[in-house]
């Protein structure tokens, strides 16, 4: 894959670039602020990039705006955001515009190289990948909750699962369930929510996150 | 007309009130000068004793004309004008047995608040605007407030005499008390409110013990404030990374001999770096939210309601962009307050509303929860009020038993 990486800080870019080379992808290019990021992302057109949301020149959310402008210019345009802290708001955000390809983790979600570059390839597939901490926030919050009452602790854990953006096959090996099991309760799930299930897996990931999303 | 004769009368007996509470001073002058003339003018000594008394009477004079001058304008017009006297602070005993007053220890209780007393009640600045006023008030409203009861005078004693040139005295009396009656009393108002409000030596003065006591809260706030980072800091991240540290370098040892105990210690320091990150999180989040930093107050209010377990909705003015320290502080007012709607009110909704006006930045708190939230010294509410006073903000709180709670908070424009 070509990767953009955005990161203002020197050792975490240098980092992020050596373990994506190291998993056997290539970083295109990189950049260090948010307008540096724009650009890079208009003219490189990577197949997914990974952006920091605080970036100079201001340190204030730079990096997330660069993001959210090249998929205004670029619909779809495969964008992993990196974080310190996740926000509902800013995953509402990035959701919004619902054409896939976005992903929001913690910064700290680079520790665990598999599933960092997994969430990397979701994205760039056009699916999504969201970090358990936003998806956790999203269930709890008021409106949720009230909603999500009638389904029981499994449904509710497969739900969690799949609004993190995993397909039914890595829900199973999650849970230790046959994928056919986990069929079964995402039909029994989305008959109680009232979601028509779809067959392709990311508009059946973004379904669930619109549901989450509604005030 | 009824209503005119009332007013008349009315008026009247508030005119004579006046006159003997405003004209007690000058009477006391009187009298001290007539004890002098009949004492004798010849005899230089006979005119002590009358100087003494003006001069005693005046000054123990002064202050209870004061207070019925305000008593009488606040009950007859609402007007409040405020008094501004210097109040006691509280005796205390100290550990060597002595007693504090604010001023100097004294042996004994009575000793210290009698001391007290009079140490206030000399120097207190109100005494000198309290002389001006009972000195200049006979001049002014006093004169004023005399035309009706001289012209009932003149009355009387007019026509107690035959005379056609007393009678004509005696109508015109009459006429000029009738005609006076419901407005001269009036004339107290403004000089009280121009001559017996606080002077701006004494506004200053209050505002300056205001601003002490709220540097000393403000420097005991930061100070725990800061104690709390340290040792947060000091308990958690540091522990951690040391701890982290020894897991990577007992690895390096046993990459050769043992690597898959190498491993396991390198999975662990993983999951020790994965904490720590998640303990400074939360730290960060109670120092200065980074929202707040990134996107300013609104969404900051945005992304809390939207993690609170509330169904909480938001609304305010376009670009709502103030000072850090004071989008801060009204950042954690309102989350104080939806964690309090949570925790003891237990509210399902509540309603945010931030606007921003010419008088000042206006936010309004309300749920649906079980009401009756108190203020107790030491507690949330007590603690959010003195983290706005700061920048001169208030807080109302209106909480029935049983509900709804509604706070608003208010920050003046000065300091926004």
């Amino acid at each position: 894959m070509r990767i953009v990486v955005a990161e203002d800080l020197y050792l975490l870019r240098d980092g992020m670039v050596r373990l994506i080379e190291a998993c056997g992808h290539q970083v295109v290019a990189t950049a260090a602020t948010g307008p540096e990021t724009l650009e890079a992302l208009l003219t490189w057109r990577p197949d997914v990039a990974v952006v920091d949301v605080r970036m100079p020149p201001a340190q204030s959310d730079e990096g997330l705006r660069a993001a959210l402008a090249a998929r205004r210019e670029v619909p779809g345009l495969p964008v992993l955001v990196l974080s310190q802290h996740v926000e509902q708001l800013y995953a509402r955000e990035l959701l919004a515009d619902g054409a896939g390809g976005v992903g929001y983790f913690l910064k700290e979600s680079v520790f665990d190289a598999d599933q960092f570059m997994d969430a990397l390839e979701r994205v760039a597939g056009g699916g999504t990948a969201m970090d358990p901490a936003v998806i956790a926030k999203l269930l709890a919050s008021g409106s949720s909750h009230r909603r999500l009452a009638e389904l029981t602790e499994r449904e509710h854990s497969v739900l969690g699962l799949m609004a993190e953006g995993l397909s039914n096959q890595a829900i199973g090996q999650r849970l230790f369930l046959s994928e056919s099991a986990i069929s079964k309760y995402t039909t029994s799930m989305f008959g109680k929510l009232g979601i028509t299930d779809d067959d392709s897996n990311n508009r059946r990931v973004l379904a669930v996150l619109t549901y989450l999303n509604r005030p | 007309m009824v209503s005119w004769v009332t007013s008349a009368f009315v008026g009247f007996a508030r005119a004579c009130a006046v006159v003997i509470v405003v004209l007690s001073v000058p009477a006391v002058w009187a009298a001290a000068v007539a004890l002098g003339i009949w004492w004798g003018a010849a005899n230089p000594w006979s005119w002590v004793a009358p100087l003494v008394l003006v001069c005693g009477g005046t000054l123990a004079l002064s202050r209870p004309v004061c207070r019925a001058v305000r008593f009488l304008v606040a009950r007859w017009t609402a007007t409040v004008v405020p008094a501004g006297y210097r109040q006691a602070e509280p005796v205390v005993r100290m550990s060597t047995g002595f007693w504090w007053n604010g001023f100097s220890y004294e042996r004994t209780r009575r000793d210290a608040l009698l001391d007290q007393r009079w140490r206030i009640r000399w120097n207190d600045p109100a005494n000198w605007r309290d002389l001006r006023f009972t000195v200049l008030a006979p001049f002014t409203t006093g004169v004023v407030s005399a035309v009706p009861p001289a012209g009932v005078a003149a009355a009387v004693l007019g026509f107690s005499q035959p005379t056609p040139v007393a009678r004509l005295i005696g109508v015109a009396g009459s006429l000029v008390a009738v005609a006076s009656a419901p407005y001269a009393w009036r004339s107290v108002r403004p000089v009280a409110v121009r001559f017996l409000g606080p002077s701006r030596a004494m506004a200053l003065a209050d505002r300056v013990d205001e601003l002490t006591a709220q540097r000393a809260d403000t420097t005991v706030a930061q100070a725990a404030e800061i104690r709390r980072i340290e040792r947060d800091l000091h308990d958690g991240a540091q522990a951690r990374l040391v701890a982290l540290g020894l897991s990577l370098a007992t690895a390096e040892k046993l990459m050769a001999t043992d690597p898959d105990q190498a491993k396991a210690l390198m999975r662990e320091a993983r999951v020790g770096a994965t904490a720590s990150l998640t303990e400074l999180r939360e730290l960060v989040r109670g120092i200065n939210p980074p929202v707040l930093n990134e996107r300013g107050l609104v969404d900051a209010v945005r992304a809390f309601a939207l993690d609170s377990p509330l169904e909480a909705t938001v609304s305010a003015g376009p670009e709502l962009r103030l000072d850090p320290p004071v989008e801060s502080a009204v950042y954690f007012g309102i989350a104080e307050l939806l964690t309090n709607a949570v925790k003891h009110a237990h509210a399902d909704r509540a309603r945010i509303t931030l606007v921003r006006d010419e008088s000042g930045l206006v936010v309004a708190v309300e749920d649906d929860g079980g009401g009756g939230a108190v203020e107790r010294a030491g507690g949330g509410l007590a603690g959010l009020r003195r983290r706005l006073a700061v920048f001169d903000g208030t807080l109302e709180i209106t909480s029935p038993a049983g509900g709804p709670t509604q706070v608003r908070m208010m920050v003046p424009c000065a300091s926004l």
